[in-house]
């Protein structure tokens, strides 16, 4: 009589357990910081630095005004570069979806975002949505959507991105100068 | 009569300039002893923190001019703000700043201790050291000239070393070194300002005293002078005057060949051309050549080439001729 009380309360607890999951549970298998430092010197940081180059030629206006009303939500913390790193990489995956942004501009979004998570050997929390992403950039592109031309009206997701680039650039940078010492 | 005092913001200082000095304080000015008299205050902070006043500032004549911030109060890789008051009798002015990245405006210290190797023939090796705590965050510019050189040659190197591959054992060499924070730490274009120089070579060049003068004088007592007579190098143009103004260009005849040699050089055989034609075309299409575009036989004791006007893979061999 005892057992189906027991089944009830054991299955009623589950549910509560997954909710109460911690959502951020990505994982970074530890890897040496020489290795990560010369796969970004010798790879990544040419492909950064051509994102970069994109991002300045999508110059828009309203990310002047909004720049100090936004500012970026990612802070490279102290010790926790890498964590940092990893944040950012995840959260950049999000603009491969956005339609406003120019294509190629996405794509390379996608590519330095993939290409960090695989230096650091992180995997972002929606493993299913991260995976997807790095894995359509191994394909033949089928997106022909996009915007071409990049003089359009206030675009809030490409004040965004380019925040995010600067931040991701620049947490990259106190990586480097922290194992410099 | 004096007119009415401008108003304050005409004469203010419109920008200010932060550097960090080899990551060890910065400073943040704004003005000099021109600027008008006022009270200017410097207060700074970081996302999400409240502004601080500046603790030390640089003065001139009694007018705060800038401000000394020591390392613990230097924040990189955080957006940094700064914020500069004007006030005078009772008026309040804000001189804008934007907001910056303490990261991008490090300048480290000149490299030091700049030394000279002689490592192999001709090649030098110049090292150097760095004061700056993070040297694997540094990219270097190498400076130098010759005493015979008019320019300075620069050239980029990523470490603390730079080879010179060809050195002048006569010349006096003048070497620099500067330092820039490379791209993997940050993105910055400020240089360090330019070493103390180091020097190599042979100094004594200038002061003559190894030269000779064409006369073979020698200003010491004691050395030895060779004099070698050499003949003069003919002009040969002259000579070829008559090549061509008496023996029209014969080149022959003008050597003094005899007839019979020249003769003989002349060929006493004919070789017959071979001619390769293409197949016979289908109706419509055109041939390779037509008979109006048959390579000619140079002139000479060689026999007529057949006509082979009619297009086909043929190869004709006429015989030989004797002489």
């Amino acid at each position: 009589m005892l057992q189906p009380v027991f089944f009830r309360s054991v299955f009623g607890i589950l549910p509560l357990f997954i909710v109460l999951l911690p959502v951020n549970s990505s994982t970074c298998v530890m890897e040496n910081t020489t290795v990560i430092r010369e796969k970004y010197e010798n790879i990544l940081s040419h492909d950064i630095e051509l994102l970069e180059n994109m991002s300045e030629e999508y110059r828009d206006r309203c990310c002047r005004n909004k720049r100090h009303e936004t500012p970026s939500a990612f802070f490279c913390n102290d010790t926790q570069e890498i964590r940092s790193l990893q944040n950012m990489a995840c959260d950049m995956l999000k603009f491969f979806y956005k339609k406003k942004i120019n294509k190629d501009f996405r794509w390379q979004t996608a590519r330095v975002s993939c290409m960090t998570l695989e230096i650091l050997r992180c995997r972002c929390d929606r493993e299913s949505k991260n995976r997807k992403v790095c894995i359509l950039l191994t394909q033949p592109s089928k997106d022909t959507l996009g915007a071409q031309d990049p003089k359009k009206k206030c675009c809030q997701e490409l004040c965004e991105l380019k925040e995010t680039i600067a931040s991701l650039r620049s947490c990259w940078n106190k990586f480097e100068k922290e194992i410099a010492r | 009569r004096q007119g009415p005092e401008p108003p304050l913001y005409h004469v203010l200082p419109t920008c200010v300039e932060c550097i960090v000095f080899n990551d060890q304080y910065l400073t943040c000015m704004w003005g000099s002893k021109e600027m008008p008299t006022a009270n200017y205050s410097l207060y700074y902070w970081i996302e999400n923190h409240m502004p601080v006043e500046c603790k030390h500032y640089l003065q001139e004549e009694g007018i705060n001019t800038g401000c000394w911030f020591n390392h613990s109060e230097i924040i990189q890789f955080r957006t940094f703000y700064i914020h500069i008051n004007a006030s005078h009798e009772g008026r309040s002015l804000v001189i804008p700043t934007k907001a910056m990245k303490l990261q991008d405006l490090v300048k480290p210290a000149p490299p030091v201790n700049l030394t000279i190797q002689n490592i192999s023939n001709n090649q030098l090796q110049l090292t150097w050291d760095s004061m700056y705590n993070k040297p694997r965050c540094l990219e270097y510019a190498v400076r130098y000239k010759s005493n015979k050189d008019t320019r300075w040659t620069e050239h980029l190197a990523s470490g603390k070393i730079f080879s010179f591959p060809s050195v002048d054992y006569e010349k006096y060499y003048t070497f620099y070194v500067k330092s820039k924070i490379n791209q993997y730490c940050g993105t910055t274009q400020l240089w360090s300002e330019w070493s103390v120089p180091v020097f190599w070579g042979n100094n004594a060049t200038d002061q003559g005293l190894g030269q000779r003068t064409p006369t073979g004088a020698c200003p010491l007592p004691f050395c030895r002078v060779w004099v070698i007579f050499m003949p003069r190098i003919p002009n040969p143009s002259k000579n070829f005057d008559e090549l061509f103004n008496i023996h029209q260009g014969n080149f022959p005849e003008w050597a003094g060949v005899s007839k019979d040699v020249v003769e003989s050089f002349k060929p006493n055989y004919s070789e017959s051309f071979c001619y390769v034609s293409e197949l016979p075309p289908k109706e419509g299409s055109l041939p390779l050549w037509g008979g109006h575009d048959k390579p000619r036989a140079p002139p000479g004791r060689s026999s007529a080439p057949a006509s082979s006007s009619s297009p086909g893979l043929i190869l004709s061999k006429k015989s030989y001729v004797g002489v």
